[in-house]
């Protein structure tokens, strides 16, 4: 059964839009946890497409770092890490831009990608994958971002930076595909490292102050 | 001119310019007297005579000295400091002939920093005694003599533009051969030097000469410790600064009768000397006679009169610009 | 000499040793040793390195590249005549500060380390020498944030007292003011030659348009002028200078300001040469600043009682009279009067050489005083002239110099200030002649003023009766500090007496031709000619002669008192000052520093608007007819801080705090900062055309 290629990676592209968007819109830890899986598995499945049809096999292994490392490894380290974390510190119950509307901007944030992209890029001779997943992962990259500013509890601050990472890991595979798997590993290693000391540093604010909310953190600002 | 002119001319002419400091010298006190004597008449008393500086100098000239064991050398100096320099100014002055031989070597500017040399010296003398007199002397001194140097200063400018330069001599020629130069310029000119004049000599209304009271001195107050050789000294000196003055103003001012040259011979020169006497007796007599009219006025309402003066000259100024 | 080329890094070599040595030492009189003996003998190497490029009349060039690859950052060194004239004012001053220093750090010694006064002393004369001996702008800027980094840790220096700290931090601030602004006026130059070395700024002069000409003067009259104290940029001065130690304040005074005047006459003779008479008014805007900075600065000094802010305000009034002959140059350059513009150059450099010697002088002196007496308010002084009869001669040498009187060199400065500024009369421009006549009026009450200050500073401090302890019981000061101050002192009267000495020295390094101002001959007169309105007449000053004639009639007198003698032998008997009938005088019934100066005071209220506030205190407050104390201050502002920065300051930290709320202290608003950074970039870059 051939599969035509630009359908494969239409379907992949959306999938991992649907994916943030199911991240954006849970309000619980819990909820863009499994939803962060969700993505992983995703992103691992366009990266393998990507592997196959360059028949790299250095593209093949890092899909398989990613299934491993961020559908795995990162979410079951995130529960152990925050089981002691009070219920309340990881429900979002009041972020600063409400769920529907980050849904909205999350859309425009996403036009806007697509639209800097082919601007810029249009004179570049691009493959097929890069215009493909090039403005998927810019507007991965500022869903991520977006969702670092509205969110309100500094645990759910943590999936921003994680998808932001997905962004990027997506931008430097589709741009070039021959990437060293060095570099890969690096990087997640990177973002392995980073969520631990959070995770870590969340869990030690929420025992000394005993909240994780921004406006309150704020008061230790030196004035 | 240089100092050395050639041959036996310039013997004659160092000649000249020494004599004319001993004349200066020796006239100053007499000068004093007659402008004490008009003061007396003008107040409807007979005055002492008009000889009288030169019994008090001779008098005090053979007195002991007392010296304030609180002061220092500078004090001890200081008489002979002020002394030096005025008649060391005096030398650069044509005050009965018209130049000084030693043009060469200094103008009036020098002049000018000579006696701010010898002020500066009685104004430490002033403090040095550690007495509260001295003190209200020099306070009073300070302002007056800062107040003074720009006026002094704008007037010589004004003369400078008219005459030429600042060398004395040629100052001195070139008023000799114009005459009296009529003009707006150096009429304000006149104006300012006069009531700088008042000033530098201690005159009223800024300082009353025969005075010892404390609201009232001024110079007196920085000499009250000094007796004595240096007390007369001080007094020579004084004379000896406002002669030379008043011969300037005389001088640049009015320059009737004056020779225009050195090379004319010994009669017009001596008429033009005897001139110069006669201009500065009459002046001095005017200085006692306005003495008489006015009061001293209060310490701060002298800066008023002062900066009548330096507005006169900077009115000059701008005259002779526009 | 072929020795020549290898004088520059042997000064630069010692200053270092001199930096470095003390390092290895703990006893304090061996680092003292240590770091000031390589100073002064750099110093004295410096001294030669100058004289002999002036009397040369060649300039010397060394060049050291740091980083090969990028040209305008190579160290490139080139003496010329202007640069070696500010490096002997220097050499001149450090030397004496430094033999000074070997004394001096004694009162250090135990509170505070010797070590890091003596390198940072080093380090900072060195980068003033390296400042004056550049050749691009790198390397210019380099030394001269050195210099002002080396002399804001020496202001800082005594760091226990709260009020160095604040002087310390108001004169970085200003310096870096300062600094941006030449940094400003050296760009200008770079976009139009596009170098940074001065030999293209140099050969592009000549092409400048007149407004370039006019934004790079303006940029370096206020970048200079911050660093050289001009009005009103000044207020730094009078905190730094009493702050720092009194070596320090002297080398400060003496000679930092004048690397700001050299800056200032490099860009302006240098690079921005006025040739026409559309640049007077360059030249007008220096007498117009320079005469009211000197006005300015010595009527507060008047006021003072601290005797180094007293001097520090003085700085300010003689950089004023400097700038004051530099403009008069630039006026008279600007029409074509050469003889005229040699002239006031001549009396601008003069008077820098000579305030360097006297103000070093000054405040060695004041330092000696204070070292002595642990005070530096006049109030606490009197009567040193008997306890410290030396530092007393220097003082008063110091002061008669400073007050501009013959015999020494202030007069003779002032004398050929005042003589271009008489000149003025030949420029063709009614408004100039005006404005230059005014600033002639500013600067006659300047000079009245300066000697009337001094009166009451060497008055005070060393005349009459002791106003404390500490001043009944000083002693003179260590030989080392005399020595110091030996040589300052005999500087004075030689620049005083031999005006020939400076004047060749100017005129080699400015390049004008020394027959126009002066004779050749070394006791000849300076000279200056008047001619208009078919009037002709030379004025002159041979000061030889004029000591010459001194001495005739100072013998003449000597021998006419002798000989005309009193009939009697006189007795001259000692007694107390005469009280009035009251009894022994006590040492509060004397005049103090402020109210000598009160009748000044008074005089120029609205200068100074003085006020005077009267507190009262009561036993009870039912009856007030009883006091317990009644106190009165009064006290004169600094007109230029409360008007001009305190405002400034305040609409400045207004704006930060308004500023300050986008620190919000959250993760959240910083993001939000990023992306939409990040945003609005892109949307540049796509919807750029």
């Amino acid at each position: 059964m051939q599969v035509p290629l630009s359908e494969v990676l239409t379907l992949s592209s959306v999938a991992l839009l649907v994916s943030t968007f199911g991240v954006v819109v849970r309000r619980g830890f819990a909820g863009w946890l499994s939803a962060y899986r969700y993505q992983s598995v995703v992103l691992a499945g366009s990266t393998a497409v990507i592997a196959y049809a360059t028949g790299l096999w250095e593209i093949y292994a890092a899909a398989i770092l990613t299934l491993v490392v961020k559908a795995i490894v990162i979410p079951r380290l995130l529960v152990r890490v925050t089981e002691s974390v009070k219920d309340e510190f990881k429900i979002e119950a009041n972020p600063y831009v409400s769920i529907r509307l980050s849904l909205l901007i999350s859309a425009l944030l996403v036009a806007l990608s697509y639209g800097v992209i082919h601007e810029t890029l249009i004179s570049a001779n691009l493959d097929v994958y890069a215009l493909t997943y090039l403005p998927v992962s810019v507007s991965l990259f500022f869903i991520g971002l977006f969702v670092m500013v509205s969110r309100r509890m500094a645990l759910n601050q943590v999936v921003g930076l994680l998808i932001i990472e997905n962004g990027l890991f997506l931008f430097t595979t589709a741009l070039t595909q021959g990437v060293s798997l060095i570099i890969e590993v690096g990087i997640l290693a990177d973002i392995l490292v980073g969520v631990m000391i959070s995770a870590l540093l969340l869990l030690r604010m929420s025992q000394t102050f005993d909240s994780f909310d921004m406006v309150s953190l704020e008061s230790l600002k030196d004035d | 001119m240089t100092l050395f002119t050639t041959g036996a001319d310039s013997l004659k002419v160092v000649a000249i310019g020494a004599l004319q400091v001993v004349a200066v010298f020796a006239f100053a006190p007499l000068l004093t007297g007659i402008m004490r004597k008009v003061k007396a008449r003008t107040q409807k008393r007979i005055g002492a005579s008009v000889f009288q500086p030169y019994y008090e100098i001779s008098k005090l000239w053979s007195k002991d000295e007392v010296v304030s064991d609180y002061s220092s050398w500078v004090f001890r100096s200081a008489p002979w400091v002020v002394a030096l320099a005025t008649i060391t100014a005096a030398l650069f002055i044509p005050v009965f002939v018209p130049f000084s031989p030693f043009s060469a070597a200094g103008d009036v500017l020098l002049v000018i920093g000579l006696l701010a040399l010898a002020r500066f010296f009685t104004m430490l003398a002033g403090i040095d005694a550690a007495s509260a007199f001295g003190g209200i002397g020099t306070s009073r001194e300070m302002m007056i003599s800062s107040l003074v140097e720009p006026g002094l200063f704008l007037t010589i400018f004004v003369v400078s533009l008219t005459l030429g330069g600042t060398d004395l001599t040629s100052l001195v020629g070139a008023a000799a051969r114009s005459g009296v130069v009529i003009a707006p310029s150096m009429l304000f000119g006149l104006i300012s030097f006069f009531i700088i004049i008042l000033a530098e000599t201690g005159r009223l209304p800024f300082d009353n000469p025969a005075t010892h009271l404390e609201l009232t001195m001024v110079h007196e107050a920085m000499v009250l410790e000094y007796s004595g050789r240096s007390l007369a000294l001080i007094e020579w000196s004084q004379s000896t600064k406002q002669l030379v003055l008043l011969a300037l103003l005389a001088n640049l001012f009015l320059p009737l009768g004056m020779p225009t040259s050195i090379d004319v011979g010994l009669l017009p020169l001596g008429l033009g000397a005897l001139a110069v006497l006669a201009k500065v007796a009459l002046i001095s007599v005017l200085v006692a006679y306005v003495e008489t009219r006015v009061a001293k006025w209060r310490l701060f309402r002298v800066p008023d009169l002062l900066t009548v003066a330096i507005a006169s000259a900077m009115v000059g100024m701008i005259f002779f610009y526009l | 000499m072929n020795f020549l080329p290898m004088l520059l890094p042997a000064i630069v070599a010692l200053f270092i040793a001199g930096a470095l040595l003390p390092l290895a030492f703990r006893d304090p009189r061996r680092e003292a040793v240590a770091s000031f003996v390589p100073a002064a003998a750099s110093s004295l190497l410096t001294v030669a390195l100058s004289a002999s490029v002036l009397l040369s009349g060649s300039a010397l060039r060394l060049s050291s590249p740091v980083v090969e690859a990028i040209p305008s950052m190579s160290l490139s060194f080139y003496v010329d005549g202007i640069g070696a004239f500010f490096m002997l004012i220097i050499g001149l001053v450090s030397t004496s500060v430094s033999i000074y220093s070997l004394g001096y750090s004694g009162a250090y010694s135990g509170k505070h380390s010797i070590r890091a006064l003596g390198s940072l002393l080093n380090l900072f004369v060195l980068s003033m020498i390296l400042v004056t001996a550049t050749n691009n702008v790198f390397s210019f800027l380099l030394f001269w944030e050195l210099m002002s980094l080396a002399s804001f840790l020496l202001v800082v220096y005594e760091h226990e007292k709260e009020t160095n700290l604040r002087s310390g931090i108001t004169y970085l601030v200003m310096t870096h003011i300062g600094t941006a602004l030449i940094t400003a006026a050296f760009l200008v130059l770079y976009f139009q030659t596009g170098s940074l070395s001065f030999d293209s700024f140099r050969s592009a002069a000549g092409q400048l348009s007149s407004f370039t000409k006019g934004l790079v003067f303006v940029l370096a009259l206020a970048g200079f002028g911050t660093k050289a104290g001009l009005v009103p940029m000044h207020i730094w001065l009078p905190e730094a200078h009493p702050s720092a130690p009194s070596n320090v304040s002297a080398l400060m005074s003496g000679v930092m300001l004048k690397v700001g005047i050299y800056g200032l006459v490099r860009v302006t003779l240098g690079f921005v040469v006025p040739s026409s008479p559309g640049d007077a008014w360059m030249g007008l805007l220096m007498v117009v600043t320079g005469s009211f900075s000197a006005l300015v600065g010595v009527l507060y000094a008047s006021v003072e009682h601290d005797i180094k802010r007293a001097l520090a305000y003085h700085s300010v009034e003689n950089i004023g009279i400097i700038v004051l002959g530099l403009g008069l140059s630039v006026v008279f350059m600007s029409f074509g009067l050469q003889s005229l513009a040699a002239l006031a150059l001549l009396a601008s450099m003069y008077h820098s050489l000579n305030h360097a010697v006297f103000k070093g002088l000054l405040f060695m002196g004041a330092g000696s005083v204070l070292m002595r007496t642990g005070t530096a308010d006049m109030n606490r002084m009197g009567g040193l002239v008997k306890k410290m009869p030396w530092t007393a001669l220097f003082f008063l040498v110091g002061s008669i110099a400073i007050a501009g009187l013959p015999p020494l060199n202030g007069f003779v400065s002032e004398w050929l200030t005042m003589q271009a500024l008489l000149s003025s009369y030949q420029v063709p421009n009614v408004v100039l002649q005006l404005s230059i006549g005014f600033a002639s009026i500013a600067f006659a009450l300047t000079l009245g003023l300066a000697s009337a200050t001094f009166v009451k500073l060497f008055g005070i401090s060393f005349l009459s009766r002791p106003r404390s302890k500490a001043a009944e019981e000083a002693i003179e000061a260590p030989k080392s500090m005399l020595a110091g101050m030996t040589l300052a002192g005999s500087l004075c009267v030689v620049l005083g007496v031999l005006p020939f000495v400076a004047t060749s020295a100017v005129a080699s390094a400015f390049g004008f031709d020394i027959g126009l101002v002066s004779s050749y001959a070394p006791f000849g007169p300076l000279t200056v000619g008047y001619a208009a309105n078919g009037l002709r007449s030379v004025s002159s000053l041979s000061m030889p002669q004029v000591l010459v004639i001194t001495g005739a009639v100072g013998a003449a007198l000597l021998g006419f008192v002798t000989v005309v003698g009193p009939g009697r032998k006189t007795v001259t008997r000692r007694y107390t000052t005469w009280e009035g009938g009251f009894g022994a005088l006590d040492e509060r019934t004397e005049y103090t520093a402020t109210s000598l100066s009160q009748p000044i005071r008074s005089a120029f209220r609205s200068f100074f608007r003085p006020h005077t506030s009267v507190k009262r205190e009561y036993y009870s407050d039912s009856n007030h007819l009883i006091k317990r104390s009644v106190s009165v201050t009064s006290e004169t502002r600094e007109v230029f801080e409360d008007h001009l920065y305190s405002p400034a300051l305040r609409a400045v930290v207004a704006v930060l705090d308004r500023v300050r709320r986008l620190q919000t202290g959250r993760i959240n608003s910083y993001l939000l900062y990023i992306m939409v950074a990040t945003i609005s970039l892109l949307l540049l870059v796509v919807l750029q055309p």
